[in-house]
């Protein structure tokens, strides 16, 4: 990356002499520098930093060091941007110490050392990651500065930080709402959700707790995704693989993740217990999809995870729309119950634990949420009653069918009835008739000729 | 010979009084809360159509709805017990009480009412002549007492829905389970009748058409009374009670307003109908 003045000596012949005579001063200064250097490690240090910002705190002398202008600006590193780094207590030579043989710089092939070779952990957690994988075979992928900056590294505590939490989603939206990049990295049905990921993050509650309140304990990228080793979900040690979903969320959210774990979703995921038709237990993101997490009073929200709940438990799912309860909640009102007013949301167990919210003894207290004078005949009532399951509720289906042979009765009787009197009108008038009393005046009718005597 | 009977309460005169004003008020009470229910129920019954949700939004959500649903239910349980009273009180007046429960002039269904339904169906396919009807029809009876037991089942359903925790003091758990499923098939029986069968019955067939307005003004042409009720009419005119029944012609306001009323229940049931028809279909 960074190309020494030397190896581009050909431009502007009115600039050979300038940069002649700093090159002089600056390979006299470096010889002294390295004899300190040799002599004493801690002036070198101090030296180092004098000798190095000589030129690169010179805007003027780097013009055209560079390949292009903006290599230029890279190679500008002046105290404003290194006082208040994180790294401001180092010398440029302990990042970059193949330059410590001052000027002109010999061995230009490493620029810079690994930042791993401090920073280990975050280093092998990076090699790890997708983002490594790519920068190997592809050659564009994030690596650390990217994220963090070159020589303006800052805490991720200070505002000013790319990683700064309200900061991270912007960060990572340099790359993942960019959508020729995401394009080239993405494949297929990943790509939409990936082109739109960042976007829809800002309109989550998580998001908005970010935007609007500054909240910086609301989750961002880096805390769903980890910061270095990102890893995509289908892969085991993924953060957001589903297997580890509920321990990811759990980091904020811990009291939820205590109780999902004894619910019977949490235990069925432990276990790896699958349902007959093979899906596995639902975890958070399943109800609370991960990019488009919005408040629970929402309707989009309570609506789509009724119909989550439904993709599993279809029976309870279809008698729910039934009732009351799930006809105000098609409707998009939260007025009545929804599943997780009676199961709970996060701690649903099977109506026979004793703990269970739906467990017989508990169902006075579970109804009287919403109806505070339930009792014991009240939560009789069945809220997934069958009237077509004979077996289960007879008597809801002994009523439904009378109810329903009464309504085909009625309406096969009288709807003949309808169509055949228009039938009779209509033949009538074609006819040219006078009408149904024509048959009705008939010989033998007694009001035959009553029409006359009308008083 | 039968005249086009279009807007019956039109055209000379004389006329006579074939509903009082309690029974036109009834009615009148009965079309706007019956709309009212229906238009805040099916919302509710057809859930999943996609007509429900805005329909809803429209009458203000499941809060609104619920209120107006359960004044319209007020209004019908009051006119429920007007009637009742009215019943009662003819009972105490009449001179002939057993009248009032069996005979030609009873609503109560008569051994003639299956022979006029058979009489019907005969004619229908040319078979025989007319059947002539007394003072009610049998379709007609059939009218009143399918308001008279669906007011008393939809709303007896409807009010142990609205106060389940009062009701469950006494009555099992399940008898809401039962309630739900008669009050919305009941339900769904009375608008289905009411807006396709009564409305080609008494309104739309096209002797009637467009409407037949002699609930809204109380009275009918000599012509309208001798055709629809004959044997009424005979009665009436062989034992000189015609001249008690005449009255004059209804007011141009009387007229209007009935007109107004009759179409707007009209459009309104037609309407609502057609909501439920594309639910059922869909």
């Amino acid at each position: 990356m960074v190309q020494s003045g030397a190896g581009r000596s050909e431009p502007g012949a009115s600039r050979g002499p300038g940069r002649t005579l700093t090159g002089v001063v600056f390979s006299l200064a470096g010889a002294v520098i390295l004899g300190l250097a040799a002599a004493s490690p801690a002036r070198a240090q101090s030296g180092g930093v004098v000798a190095c910002r000589n030129c690169h705190a010179n805007r003027y002398f780097l013009t055209g060091k560079a390949a292009t202008l903006q290599a230029d600006s890279a190679l500008y590193v002046p105290d404003s941007i290194l006082h208040d780094s994180k790294h401001a207590g180092l010398n440029c030579t302990s990042c970059h110490p193949a330059f410590a043989s001052g000027y002109p710089h010999r061995d230009e092939s490493v620029v810079a050392v690994p930042c791993q070779s401090c920073h280990q952990k975050e280093g092998e957690d990076w090699a790890r990651s997708i983002h490594a994988v790519d920068a190997v075979t592809r050659g564009n992928a994030p690596t650390c500065v990217t994220c963090h900056g070159s020589h303006h590294v800052l805490g991720r505590d200070d505002p000013r930080s790319p990683t700064y939490p309200l900061n991270v989603a912007g960060t990572c939206g340099n790359c993942h709402a960019n959508p020729r990049i995401i394009g080239t990295y993405f494949g297929g049905a990943d790509q939409a959700q990936a082109r739109t990921a960042v976007a829809n993050y800002y309109k989550t509650v998580h998001g908005t707790a970010m935007t609007k309140a500054g909240l910086i304990v609301s989750a961002t990228c880096s805390d769903c995704h980890s910061a270095h080793d990102i890893l995509p979900p289908d892969s085991a040690q993924s953060t957001i693989n589903r297997a580890n979903i509920a321990r990811t969320c759990g980091k904020c959210h811990a009291g939820v993740l205590a109780t999902f774990d004894s619910s019977s979703h949490g235990r069925a995921l432990l276990s790896g217990a699958k349902t007959p038709t093979g899906h596995s237990a639902p975890v958070c993101i399943d109800c609370h999809v991960a990019h488009q997490l919005v408040s629970a009073s929402d309707p989009v929200w309570f609506r789509g995870v009724v119909q989550e709940c439904g993709s599993c438990h279809e029976q309870e799912y279809k008698t729910y729309f039934e009732t009351y309860h799930g006809q105000v909640t098609e409707l998009g009102f939260g007025l009545t119950a929804k599943c997780s007013d009676c199961h709970t949301a996060h701690d649903m167990l099977p109506a026979s634990n004793p703990r269970s919210t739906v467990n017989s003894a508990n169902l006075v207290k579970t109804c009287s949420q919403c109806h505070p004078l339930a009792n014991a005949n009240f939560v009789e009532y069945q809220p997934h009653g069958d009237p077509r399951n004979h077996k289960e509720f007879p008597r809801l289906f002994w009523t439904w069918l009378f109810m329903t042979s009464l309504l085909v009765g009625i309406f096969l009787f009288f709807g003949s009835h309808t169509l055949l009197w228009l039938a009779r009108i209509t033949v009538d008038r074609l006819r040219g008739d006078g009408g149904p009393k024509a048959d009705g005046a008939a010989p033998g009718s007694p009001d035959g000729g009553s029409k006359e005597e009308a008083p | 010979m039968r005249k086009p009977l279009a807007v019956s309460d039109q055209g000379q005169g004389p006329y006579l009084r074939r509903f009082g004003p309690v029974e036109q008020t009834i009615h009148a009470l009965v079309i706007v809360s019956f709309l009212g229910l229906v238009a805040t129920g099916i919302p509710l019954r057809f859930a999943y159509a996609p007509w429900a949700a805005p329909f809803m939004r429209f009458l203000g959500g499941p809060g609104s709805a619920g209120f107006i649903h359960r004044l319209c239910a007020t209004i019908t349980f009051g006119y429920f017990f007007i009637h009742l009273g009215t019943v009662t009180r003819n009972l105490i007046r009449a001179e002939d009480k057993r009248s009032i429960f069996w005979g030609p002039r009873s609503m109560v269904p008569q051994p003639k009412d299956i022979k006029d339904v058979i009489g019907m169906f005969k004619w229908f396919l040319g078979l025989g002549p007319h059947p002539r009807f007394d003072r009610f029809s049998y379709m007609e009876k059939f009218d009143y007492w399918g308001v008279f037991w669906g007011v008393a089942i939809i709303g007896g359903s409807g009010l142990l829905l609205w106060f389940p925790t009062f009701f469950a003091k006494f009555l099992p758990g399940w008898i809401f389970n039962v309630a739900t499923i008669v009050h919305g098939d009941e339900a769904l029986l009375a608008l289905g009748f009411i807006f396709t069968i009564h409305f080609f019955n008494v309104h739309l067939r096209p002797e009637k058409f467009p409407i037949d307005l002699v609930i809204f003004t109380g009275r009918a042409r000599e012509e309208y009374f001798e055709e629809e009720h004959p044997l009424e009419y005979e009665r009436n005119r062989e034992g000189g009670g015609l001249v008690a029944l005449q009255v004059p012609a209804p007011s141009r306001t009387a007229y209007l307003w009935s007109l107004a009323l009759g179409f707007a229940a009209l459009t309104v049931g037609v309407f609502l109908v057609l909501l439920v028809i594309y639910a059922l279909v869909s």
